[in-house]
């Protein structure tokens, strides 16, 4: 089979992506010279390196990512945040200025993973207010889109004050809520087919000519 | 007391006792994504037998004295339920799904890419909720849709099925009935398909080697076809979802035509 038309494949685990010789993107495994998927999921060919987009799996810490976490324990000299991962992280005392309680939630930037994916967490920062959503961390790339495409359709149509953490937590605030409910449900489901962030504005489109009061509410 | 009659386990036909051909198998109905509070899962329906799968994790493996930091472990939980077979079955666990959950757990262990996740376990409970023999084989088919719809990095599913022998004929995927006949030889088997790889075998009953090596032979054309039933239903899910959505989807690329020739 050409390379070509394996290009936005549905592949299950073990499934052959290509007998070619090509750069390894994640998800992917090298065995006898043929490049297999590992998990189900879609094939991305691109400038000569082959991975595969997950449609479902756990979240992996990963440096440099921006991720919400939750405030579990608070210990005489740390605290432990949850963010979703496989360990909690814990974050000295001396390294915040704000004093922060158990259930507080928090934005975090990890600046290391170990060997075993602990995460270092740094810039912790506190939110006020707003809930969280939660959506398959997979997922999360499908939510911010192209140059943030997805993300600003989604402000615009629910009217939220977003912020999207890696780990699949969402955080928003102010606007229509349920409305954004509905939209992350939607984007979760058809995550795997073309033209997402276009029918996603049709439906937010849709829902507010629908709503009416409720939709400026 | 009466004579008991006389199972005919192949007529003049060579149908079996429940009507199928020498190499034919129950059907089989697999349905992943079942319970929303698993991380992933599956229901089976294979002929009599009702199994249903959660995989949770790979999740930090306590107490931390068992964690293995070169790879994962994988808890694989057999139980069969009270009411799952004619007389009611202790629900206490017993020496027979000690040992199918040890030996499933490690088939799987195999295919998973266990050495990523270092200090996890990745835990895997099976429970049948009716039986009619090949239920090991049964539950491990579904385990493994069930680890691949947890998002687990996987070498390859894993397919099990089972070869047996009754009144001399080497038959797959024997029933009940089959697995009570005099000369009965039961074998489950499961595999990697893409290498063909055994990761389990087990067997019950006296066999010579020529027949062995035939029962082997069908047991493998068995768990392949095994294979292809379980991709059916890992993208089924996808494809249920794009077909519903096909409408929309024309529609949107209509007016995308639209726009680039204005």
């Amino acid at each position: 089979m050409k390379v070509r038309e394996m290009q936005g494949r549905l592949v299950i685990p073990g499934e052959l992506i290509t007998t070619r010789r090509m750069k390894l993107g994640p998800h992917v495994f090298v065995e006898n010279g043929k490049i297999y998927s590992d998990t189900v999921g879609l094939v991305k060919i691109e400038r000569g390196s082959v991975r595969v987009v997950p449609l479902q799996g756990k979240y992996m810490p990963k440096a440099g990512d921006v991720v919400i976490g939750i405030v579990v324990a608070e210990e005489y000299s740390y605290y432990a945040i949850d963010i979703n991962s496989f360990y909690y992280s814990f974050v000295p005392k001396e390294e915040i200025k704000i004093p922060l309680k158990k259930g507080t939630i928090v934005s975090a930037k990890i600046v290391k993973v170990d060997e075993i994916n602990a995460a270092t967490l740094s810039d912790i920062r506190v939110f006020r207010g707003g809930e969280i959503l939660t959506i398959s961390p997979v997922k999360v790339p499908r939510v911010i889109g192209k140059n943030a495409s997805m993300l600003n359709i989604l402000k615009k149509g629910t009217g939220c004050s977003l912020m999207v953490g890696m780990n699949g937590r969402i955080w928003a605030k102010g606007g229509n809520i349920e409305l954004l409910k509905k939209a992350l449900a939607k984007i979760e489901r058809e995550s795997h087919l073309s033209n997402l962030t276009l029918r996603v504005q049709k439906m937010l489109e849709e829902e507010k000519k629908k709503g009416g009061a409720f939709g400026k509410k | 007391m009466a004579k008991s009659e006389e199972i005919v386990y192949i007529n003049s036909e060579g149908k079996r006792v429940d009507g199928r051909k020498v190499d034919e198998l129950r059907p089989i109905k697999i349905v992943p994504s079942v319970l929303s509070r698993a991380e992933g899962s599956a229901y089976i329906e294979w002929g009599q037998n009702k199994a249903l799968v959660g995989v949770f994790g790979p999740r930090e493996a306590l107490p931390q004295h068992i964690q293995d930091p070169t790879k994962a472990l994988v808890n694989y939980v057999y139980r069969m339920a009270t009411f799952s077979v004619p007389d009611r079955k202790s629900p206490k666990p017993g020496r027979r799904e000690i040992e199918i959950s040890k030996v499933s757990g490690e088939a799987l262990e195999r295919a998973i890419f266990v050495e990523r996740f270092p200090n996890t376990t990745i835990d895997i409970y099976v429970y049948l909720f009716d039986s009619n023999a090949g239920t090991r084989c049964a539950a491990l088919t579904a385990a493994s849709v069930a680890l691949a719809d947890a998002g687990i990095p996987m070498r390859d599913l894993v397919s099990a099925c089972a070869v047996g022998r009754a009144a001399g004929t080497i038959i797959l995927d024997p029933c009940k009935a089959e697995e009570d006949a005099s000369d009965a030889v039961d074998m489950p088997l499961a595999i990697m398909p893409r290498t063909k790889e055994v990761v389990l075998l087990q067997m019950d009953g006296l066999i010579g080697k020529e027949e062995w090596k035939k029962a082997f032979e069908l047991g493998i054309k068995g768990c392949l076809q095994v294979y292809e039933i379980q991709k059916k239903a890992l993208k089924r899910k996808y494809e249920e979802i794009a077909e519903e959505e096909e409408k929309t989807i024309k529609q949107i690329d209509k007016e995308l035509k639209k726009v680039e020739k204005k």
